[in-house]
């Protein structure tokens, strides 16, 4: 968050044609110039789109099995045009079942499973709005549908529904046609509200959170200031859904489904995060790649629209920094767990730099078909070559890789701070200490027990050369070292 | 972990205990176990039987079965019961986990729930109905809860008197210090967390903070050697010790040597004296190795003879320049918050951080957090501090500290210029003297602004005002320091405890009166633990932090522009990368000053991060920090010849966590007692009543309690 200033000091012509080639080249879209990504030719040892592989990745969650099918249904994006080619779905529904179904979900996204738990089974289930309408209206396949997710769960009898929206938002959504799914539609499912805030809510939240940091630190009243731009309380209402999602599944043992109006906003943030705190392959520095390429990418959040990539129209209401909100919360997770990642402050940074920054395909268009039309993965390259080609750059030293391990951050204003090295990073009076004192001394340690191995090692072969006698002694160099490796 | 149920005895096991099978050692019957464990003169006052302890505020299903005790130094719940959710190897050295020093009792609710009737409990007072339930609300943030439906009511009421009374003390020697005679602390006075200290008092005044640190003796600052020591250490060539207050014949709040301007003669020390404030003459603090000295002084009250002797005085400090500075002038008083508003903000920031709802306090956190005016406080001594450093360093100017009595703010504000300036102070060793100098010698009223025999209109947190300022700083710095949070929390809670005599008085002149007549030798006979409560092994956990770097012989001065004014001074100073030897300046914009979270939220049950927070970086920090030490140690052997038995040495570790310990054979995952709240535990120690109560118990569980007690008194 920042405002560039440049003053040209020759008087005259020059400063005309520049600021025309300054607003060309700053939104090519709208002078019908190409994005800066498909002009590239960086080359990096590492291919970053091969990284998601959706085959793959849901077959690493052990699917399909008996109760969940892979469908090419949506191949030619015909069923649903912002959802992937590749969809999870009950195996006890037909294409037939899913075509009607989409009839009655917004822009037929249909619930399909995102992620299902490898031990009890249940699953995360996202979707947009049903078209309940003003008049309440019905639809039998969708309720069948529901049922039928219910049922690949045997462990609880009811299907938990959370609709991500504050429930006067979801209620006025009617009036568009929208909705939610009614206690008397849909007998065996409970619907909780998340009170999570729309786009346009979002955007104004963190306009606020630059005009106290930027040109000048708010300081007399910080705490207060930053209470009003509302941001950490929407983190806060983010985490606090995510949570909810991931205790259900993991200890209610409960399938979720996972709804806001259209399913590619506040869907992806709790679907993502949820999985994030559920599941610790996304914890990687592929895992993650791969989840937000799955839940983010794939699914068909709006980036050109909510970033407005190569676009001048900077009041656009479409704009939001949704999944900046999303890098924030997994920051803040980060924050609470310092040990669980296996990346770093500067990898978020990094994605978010390159968010905005049109180098790389890989946030480029609103979803996969689009991307498909201008053969993105041809044309441009991926931001996990860059960071995939340069790992150790974006390591966590403190990682310890724990299987099975949920995390549940604490969702409270006490713990929620302002990601200072992000917002307030070009003030130079607040800089903090780069790099981080702990992680540095972690790494100073890391070399010196290194080099200590290594010299152990040497004198021990030295030791041993000089030694005529065999070495029978508990003292032997070679039986202790072994035994030290054990230790750690 | 949360639907893990320990099994419950009732109260009844303790008469028929179940049959041990596994327990071979302990054969005896189970009631046996119920004895309290006391130190050296601990008594038992009174107990209670088939006591209940509430550890959950909604349930009672946690609650724990047991016998309530109190006795002269401590309430102590003696339980059989395992302690729920919660998996701690660690454990402190004098303290039970249900123990609460008396002198940590903040105030005292009786409860008669079918009456509805409460009391605050003063001491010598009456109590006219039998309590079924009982509330301490301690100082450090703790509130525990006790209750009576299974006790005989007689004894129940006469424990809580009990309480009432010895944890009120009318007089100074009634504390549990005065008592505390034992073995203890002459066995271990050369060992320091269990390992011997190297030579005692040599080597601790030699080079600038050379040296690990905690295996040296502290300086008391009692003695002359100690005062020319830090003389010698500091280069301060125009000082010199002064003994004219020797036996306190000028001052009883100053202590018996001072450090003043080899200009000034003690006849006429003698003479201005009479024209101080407490006759506290100008006290010498500290030099920069440039020659500019920190010196504290209280005002002069002699309107006549005030601009002769400050002008006297100035002079002499000028005169001990090397450079002949002039001198800089700070009124803590004019500049700073006074010890009302301190303690105004402390009482807010209790109150907002444990008895308050938790959720209902969310939404409003920040801007609640930012009316308490605590960080605010903690921010201004910080900036005034950190300006005063640029005086020093920068501008090669002595600084006077002015306040009225010069005994509270500038203990706060000597302090940290020194921790900021020196990097000796940063060590452990080097921060206790720095509180035996700047606090305890300089007579800061421990025993009034700690409120130990609560009666006092005095209190003020300022000494934790203090450890909250050195916190920021190790935030900001966590590698310029020897110690850990943990060291700086423990170190608050000792204040609290009434064992060492360190912070139990109001100046040194006090101590050696009252110790005299509880003891037949002088204070300074007296065995070190006593005298100097946070070397000894009150704990069993080393606070050392590992992440400190070995101290540079010379810590040079590099930064040398003179003429440059403060912003550019600071703005210099942040644009180069920190010089951790050297001087460390804290960054004191809102964003960077921060709450002291495991302090103040240790044990507030819903905010702490279960397997999280920074103690787990930490904690594999350490491991690390272990392994690298046991390889480094078998290098050497390896070089010095046959190998030797290398791991008997691993318990002499002294980094909080050992590679090899028993509790760490799995070290690939975090360890289950790890949460943010480490090492302490929010389970059964903030236990708020219920919100969803009786009127009554709405009543207690609300703000009320800790601000208006006198409403709350007048209703028995």
């Amino acid at each position: 968050m920042r405002n560039l200033r440049f003053a040209l000091k020759q008087e005259g012509h020059s400063r005309r044609d520049m600021f025309e080639i300054l607003t060309r080249y700053a939104f090519p879209l709208a002078h019908s110039l190409p994005l800066f990504a498909f002009l590239n030719e960086e080359k990096f040892n590492v291919d970053g789109w091969t990284v998601y592989n959706p085959v793959e990745e849901y077959r690493r969650q052990g699917l399909p099995n008996h109760h969940w099918r892979i469908t090419f249904i949506n191949k030619c994006y015909e069923l649903c045009d912002t959802y992937p080619a590749l969809l999870v779905v009950p195996y006890r529904a037909s294409d037939d079942d899913l075509r009607r179904v989409a009839t009655f979900r917004s822009r037929n996204r249909i619930p399909v499973l995102s992620w299902i738990h490898p031990e009890n089974k249940t699953v995360i289930v996202r979707c947009s709005q049903p078209l309940v309408g003003m008049s309440g209206k019905r639809n039998k396949d969708d309720e069948k549908y529901l049922d039928v997710i219910r049922e690949t769960n045997k462990q609880i009898s009811k299907l938990t529904i959370y609709d991500a929206r504050p429930s006067v938002n979801a209620v006025a959504n009617k009036a568009t046609g929208g909705g939610y799914e009614s206690d008397d539609a849909y007998h065996n499912a409970e619907l909780f509200f998340l009170d999570i805030h729309n786009i346009h809510v979002m955007r104004e939240s963190l306009k606020k959170v630059k005009d106290i940091v930027y040109p000048n630190v708010e300081e007399s009243h910080w705490l207060s200031s930053l209470e009003s731009t509302h941001w950490l309380e929407h983190i806060k209402l983010v985490l606090t859904g995510a949570i909810q999602v991931a205790d259900k599944v993991s200890s209610g043992k409960s399938s979720v489904l996972v709804h806001c109006s259209d399913g590619w906003d506040r869907t992806a943030q709790l679907t993502s995060l949820a999985m994030l705190m559920l599941d610790s392959f996304y914890r990687s520095i592929e895992g993650f790649e791969i989840l937000v390429q799955k839940e983010w990418i794939s699914f068909g959040h709006k980036f050109a629209s909510r970033i407005g990539h190569g676009d001048k129209n900077h009041t656009d209401a479409d704009r939001s920094p949704i999944f900046l909100q999303f890098i924030d919360c997994v920051w803040q997770m980060s924050k609470q767990f310092p040990t669980a990642f296996e990346f770093n402050e500067q990898f978020l940074i990094i994605i978010l730099d390159h968010l905005y920054s049109c180098r790389f395909g890989t946030f480029l268009f609103n979803c996969e078909s689009a991307r498909e039309r201008q053969k993105v993965t041809e044309r441009t390259v991926s931001l996990w070559s860059l960071i995939n080609s340069n790992k150790e750059k974006f390591k966590n030293p403190f990682y310890t890789k724990e299987i099975n391990r949920v995390l549940y951050p604490v969702a409270s204003m006490r713990h929620l701070e302002l990601w200072v090295n992000y917002y307030i990073r070009w003030n130079p009076r607040i800089k903090q200490q780069q790099p981080n004192p702990v992680e540095q001394r972690y790494m100073e340690l890391l070399a010196l027990r290194d080099e200590y191995i290594k010299r152990l090692e040497e004198l021990q072969l030295a030791n041993s050369a000089k030694l005529s006698d065999p070495p029978t002694s508990p003292s032997s160099p070679s039986q202790m070292m072994p035994h030290v490796q054990t230790h750690f | 972990m949360f639907s893990l149920k320990p099994p419950k005895p009732t109260f009844r096991s303790y008469l028929l205990p179940p049959p041990q099978t596994d327990d071979k050692i302990n054969s005896e019957p189970k009631i046996k176990k119920l004895e309290p464990v006391l130190l050296p003169g601990e008594i038992v006052v009174n107990e209670v039987n088939f006591v209940r302890k509430c550890i959950a505020t909604d349930t009672s299903q946690y609650d724990l079965w047991g016998k309530l005790i109190c006795s002269n130094f401590k309430i102590s719940f003696i339980t059989d019961d395992p302690m729920p959710l919660q998996k701690f190897h660690y454990r402190n050295l004098l303290l039970g986990e249900h123990d609460v020093p008396l002198t940590c009792i903040e105030q005292i609710v009786t409860v008669n729930d079918h009456k509805r009737k409460q009391k605050v409990l003063g001491p010598n007072q009456k109590l006219k109905f039998n309590p079924t339930e009982l509330i301490i609300y301690c100082k450090d943030f703790r509130i525990v809860r006790f209750r009576f439906d299974e006790s005989g009511p007689e004894s129940a009421k006469k424990v809580c008197l009990a309480i009432a009374h010895y944890s009120q003390p009318t007089d100074l020697q009634l504390l549990f210090a005065f008592e505390y005679v034992g073995k203890k602390y002459h066995n271990s006075a050369n060992k320091i967390n269990g390992i011997p200290s190297g030579d005692g008092g040599g080597g601790g005044g030699g080079g600038n903070g050379a040296g690990g640190g905690s295996s040296q003796k502290t300086p008391l600052f009692e003695t002359y050697s100690d005062w020319d020591r830090e003389i010698k250490r500091t280069g301060a060539s125009g000082w010199r010790v002064c003994s004219i207050n020797e036996g306190y014949m000028i001052s009883t709040c100053l202590p018996e040597y001072i450090v003043v301007p080899s200009s000034l003669a003690d006849q006429d020390l003698k003479i201005f004296s009479h024209s101080f404030v407490g006759r506290r003459m100008p006290l010498w603090c500290w030099s920069h190795s440039n020659g500019s000295a920190l010196v504290r002084m209280a005002l002069i009250k002699d309107v006549l003879q005030q601009r002769k002797i400050d002008q006297r005085i100035c002079n002499a400090i000028t005169k001990s320049h090397p450079q002949r500075s002039d001198v800089y002038k700070s009124d803590l008083d004019k500049t700073l918050p006074n010890i009302q508003e301190v303690q105004a903000a402390f009482v807010k920031l209790k109150q907002l951080c444990v008895n308050e709802p938790f959720e209902e306090t969310e939404e409003k956190w920040l801007s609640s957090l930012e009316n308490t005016r605590w960080l605010e406080y903690v921010r201004a001594f910080l900036k005034h501090s950190a300006e005063l450093v640029y005086m020093l360093e920068s501008k090669h100017l002595s600084v006077v500290l002015q306040e009225e009595e010069g005994r509270d703010l500038s203990c706060c504000v000597a302090s940290l210029v020194q921790v900021m300036l020196d990097p000796y102070f940063r060590t452990i060793t080097g921060f206790q003297s720095l509180i035996q100098k700047e606090w305890v010698m300089a007579g800061y009223q421990f025993l009034d602004r700690c409120n130990h025999l609560k009666r006092s209109e005095k209190e003020s947190p300022l000494f934790l005002l203090f450890l909250d300022a050195t916190w920021q700083l190790l935030e900001q710095y966590p590698a310029a320091f020897e110690f850990s949070e943990t060291y700086l929390a423990v170190l608050y809670d000792s204040t609290r405890i009434s064992l060492f005599g360190t912070f139990l008085f109001n100046s040194p002149h006090q101590r050696v009166k009252q110790s005299t007549k509880s003891y037949s030798s002088t204070l300074r006979g007296m065995p070190s633990a006593l005298k100097n409560g946070i070397i000894s092994d009150q704990e069993l956990l080393p606070r050392r932090n590992s992440l400190i770097l070995k101290p540079k012989p010379d810590p040079a001065q590099q930064t040398d522009s003179q003429n440059s004014d403060t912003e550019q001074y600071f703005r210099e100073w942040f644009s180069k990368p920190a010089n951790l030897h050297g001087v460390i300046l804290p960054r004191v914009s809102g964003t960077h000053i921060k709450l002291w979270k495991l302090c103040y939220f240790r044990w507030v049950p819903e905010a702490q991060i279960s397997l999280g927070g920074s103690i787990t970086a930490f904690h594999k920090l350490s491991l690390l920090a272990d392994e690298v030490d046991v390889l480094s140690r078998m290098l050497r052997q390896q070089r010095s010849g046959p190998l030797e038995a290398c791991y008997g040495e691993l318990g002499q570790s002294r980094m909080y966590f050992n590679a090899s310990g028993p509790h760490h054979t799995d070290t690939s995952g975090t360890p289950e007692f790890l949460s943010s709240s480490f090492p302490f535990s929010p389970v059964g120690n903030l236990c708020r009543r219920s919100i969803l109560g009786t009127p009554l118990s709405k009543f207690l569980s609300g703000a009320k309690i800790w601000l208006s007690t006198e409403t709350l008194a007048n209703e028995d």
